[in-house]
């Protein structure tokens, strides 16, 4: 059975229809690749299935495991095990970074029915998951995000992924505005939380993000709409030809394709 | 004349007639105190310091000064819940409680006395220091509180005495009569003298009713002395608080006060500090939690008359169902005041619909080659963070709290870790339920 399923979505911003008519199956153990270019509608599809308030679906269903998701509160929908990697981390002073995502854990675990950590086992986790993405246990003791630089936010997303273990990752332009150093780091953070249980939806801009992490079906978004779906093939078509080769326009893309890049695998 | 003034007109008499034998200077301050209250009478809403303070609960209370201290051995535990490690003195509804004071450990170089014993005592000390800082002829309920002059504590440092343990005066009311309590705190500071002087009003039980806490608090900091300065008022929900301290600075004195304000229908805390030597330096901090129908009110003045002094205020406030808030803060820069380096934030939080901030900072520079910087903010719980919070599995009524916790945690933080900071943390979690402290750090 499908992870995810978004049939025939549509969704409003401040009366615009930014939406207009997504479908997407995610199975266990697929990682699945969004492009597409700046207003697309990538972050709001992802602000949809997160559940961030101020966005209105007018058509539509998405079944999460099968069950509604859309009628979940945000909470609920964490406690489920979507996860959402936010394109802006957000900065929140006076709450510690591991209080912060303890209180999360224990608040998931409790719905779940399992025992609370306490604070000793809670740090051995943190410990043990923030080597994945290199965050120094001096990051995980000051307020969330605070005084974060770009990479380290990113990574501290991934961070809080690999403690709360979702079933479902949407990874909102994680690999924007980070070095190679950095990109490294978080794409193999993300690798290495790649299992068959978990689904994977990568939003990006930039095709380099896909020469750290591969995935195994590769989706176009313009104008609301998915306009062509495929393996990896089509991200490295992309790259070689641009979004110009789709009839779109976006000059960010257009330049980071015609100056090329390595391609691992 | 009002009911109310003419209440406190009688009061003021009879206490005066029952205290006949006081020495000469002693029935002269209350005379005088007593004249300055009939003529400045009890605030009305006409009064621009009082605009935005809701005087009803202290017009309409019939509050009577303490009679002769009961026995308190009974609030051992609740002493014990307040105290922190130190010498301390506690007053019970208003009087001296001496077995549940202590006064070991003093270091020495530091003297602390009951009012009572120091008017006894240290007579010609006392007549030049009471009314020196707080001037009756400008505070009415200064003047109040100088015409029931009894109670109170006279704390002296000898020069270059450290006082590495906080002071502690506790007051504590009852609530089961309508105790008015005048208590008086004398604090001089010796040149490079150091110390922590802790003020804590809370109430005792067993009950609940209105009680009156008019406290005024007198310092004067010689050269290069520091004190810090913790208030810590988390009194019932029925009782009224005005406070007053007044500070004057001599040259390259610190002096920081934390206004912590979580209890009361009515409180109002105001501070006044002076500078009257160059180099000094301020620190004003405030915290103030409302709920239900608490009118909490925060009133800061600060006279930077003589160049190179730096002063930084913050205060916040958490203002949750018809709770109001108010903040006032004064900064007066004189034309001879150069240098002045002098920063104020004032930023509320409201959680509820009915809640209400008043911020007005008031500046008035008369000096050129200044610098001073002042904001304020009244807002809600960021609906980013909410979010943020909330996809990560956390409830909406947890992540709220999370959140206002953080907000006033910028307070707290501010004070040095230890003990204080511990009390005040804890006073803070119940005014916050649910509210978590900080992990500890790895």
């Amino acid at each position: 059975m499908a992870l995810l399923t978004v049939r025939n979505l549509h969704a409003r911003v401040a009366g615009k229809d930014i939406l207009k008519g997504i479908d997407l199956e995610v199975r266990p153990g697929e990682v699945h690749a969004i492009m597409g270019p700046n207003g697309s509608g990538k972050s709001t599809l992802a602000s949809v299935l997160a559940g961030r308030d101020g966005y209105e679906v007018t058509q539509g269903e998405v079944l999460f495991d099968g069950k509604p998701l859309l009628e979940l509160s945000p909470e609920e929908r964490a406690t489920a095990g979507v996860f959402l990697a936010f394109q802006y981390p957000v900065e929140i002073p006076g709450v510690g970074n591991l209080h912060f995502l303890r209180t999360a854990l224990n608040a998931q675990r409790r719905v779940r029915g399992l025992e609370e950590l306490d604070a000793m086992d809670f740090l051995q986790l943190a410990k043990e998951k923030s080597k994945l993405v290199k965050l120094d246990t001096a990051f995980m003791n000051r307020s969330v995000n605070e005084g974060f630089s770009g990479g380290e936010k990113k990574r501290n997303e991934v961070f809080q992924m690999a403690v709360l273990e979702p079933r479902l990752a949407i990874l909102d332009e994680t690999d924007s505005g980070l070095d190679i150093d950095a990109l490294r780091t978080v794409a193999g953070g993300v690798n290495a939380l790649r299992s068959p249980e978990r689904g994977m939806v990568l939003i990006t801009h930039y095709q380099r993000l896909l020469d750290y992490i591969v995935p195994d079906k590769v989706h176009v978004m313009a104008a609301g709409r998915i306009i062509r779906s495929g393996g990896r093939e089509l991200a490295l078509e992309l790259e070689e030809k641009g979004y110009g080769w789709l009839g779109l326009k976006d000059g960010a893309s257009t330049a980071v394709a015609a100056k090329g890049g390595e391609v691992r695998r | 004349m009002t009911s109310a003034l003419a209440h406190y007109l009688d009061v003021a008499s009879r206490f005066h007639a029952r205290d006949a034998s006081a020495p000469e200077w002693l029935r002269r301050v209350r005379a005088e105190g007593l004249a300055h209250f009939e003529r400045q009478g009890l605030p009305t809403s006409r009064d621009e310091a009082w605009k935005y303070t809701h005087l009803a609960p202290l017009v309409e209370g019939t509050f009577v000064p303490p009679e002769e201290a009961r026995r308190a051995g009974d609030l051992a535990a609740v002493v014990d819940r307040l105290g922190l490690p130190g010498p301390r003195l506690v007053f019970v509804d208003g009087r001296l409680a001496p077995e549940l004071s202590s006064l070991s450990g003093l270091p020495r170089g530091l003297t602390l006395k009951p009012l009572r014993d120091a008017l006894r005592e240290d007579g010609e000390v006392l007549e030049a220091l009471v009314g020196q800082r707080a001037l009756a002829s400008e505070h009415t309920f200064t003047a109040l509180n100088a015409a029931l002059l009894e109670e109170g504590a006279l704390l002296r440092l000898a020069p270059g005495t450290l006082s590495e343990v906080p002071v502690q005066l506790l007051f504590l009311t009852r609530g089961d009569a309508p105790v008015l309590a005048s208590p008086r705190i004398l604090v001089v500071a010796g040149e490079s003298s150091e110390a922590t002087l802790v003020e804590t009003y809370a109430s005792a039980g067993p009950g609940a009713g209105a009680t009156f806490t008019n406290a005024v608090t007198e310092v004067t900091l010689e050269d290069n002395a520091s004190l810090h300065h913790y208030k810590l008022q988390a009194e019932a929900d029925a009782a009224v608080h005005v406070g007053g301290l007044h500070v004057r600075q001599g040259r390259d004195s610190r002096f920081a006060s934390f206004a912590f304000s979580f209890g009361g229908v009515l409180s109002r805390n105001e501070v006044h500090s002076a500078f009257a030597g160059e180099g000094g330096e301020a620190t004003l901090n405030g915290l103030y939690v409302g709920r239900g129908s608490q009118h909490l009110d925060n009133r800061t003045a600060l006279d930077h008359a003589v160049p190179r002094c730096t002063s930084r205020e913050l205060y916040k406030g958490v203002l949750d169902d018809r709770a109001r808030g108010t903040f006032h803060g004064l900064i007066r820069v004189r034309p001879d005041a150069q240098r002045t380096d002098s920063r104020q934030q004032n930023r509320n939080l409201l959680l509820s619909e009915s809640a209400q901030a008043d911020a007005r900072p008031q500046l008035e520079i008369l000096a050129d080659d200044v610098k001073c910087a002042h904001g304020a903010a009244v807002g809600r719980l960021d609906a980013q963070a909410l979010f943020y919070l909330r996809s990560r599995g956390i409830p909406r009524a947890e992540a709220e709290r999370l959140l206002t916790h953080a907000f006033a945690r910028e307070v707290v933080d501010a004070v040095p870790a230890g003990p204080v900071r511990e009390k005040v943390e804890g006073l803070l979690a119940l005014k916050l339920p649910g509210a978590a402290r900080r992990e500890v750090r790895a």
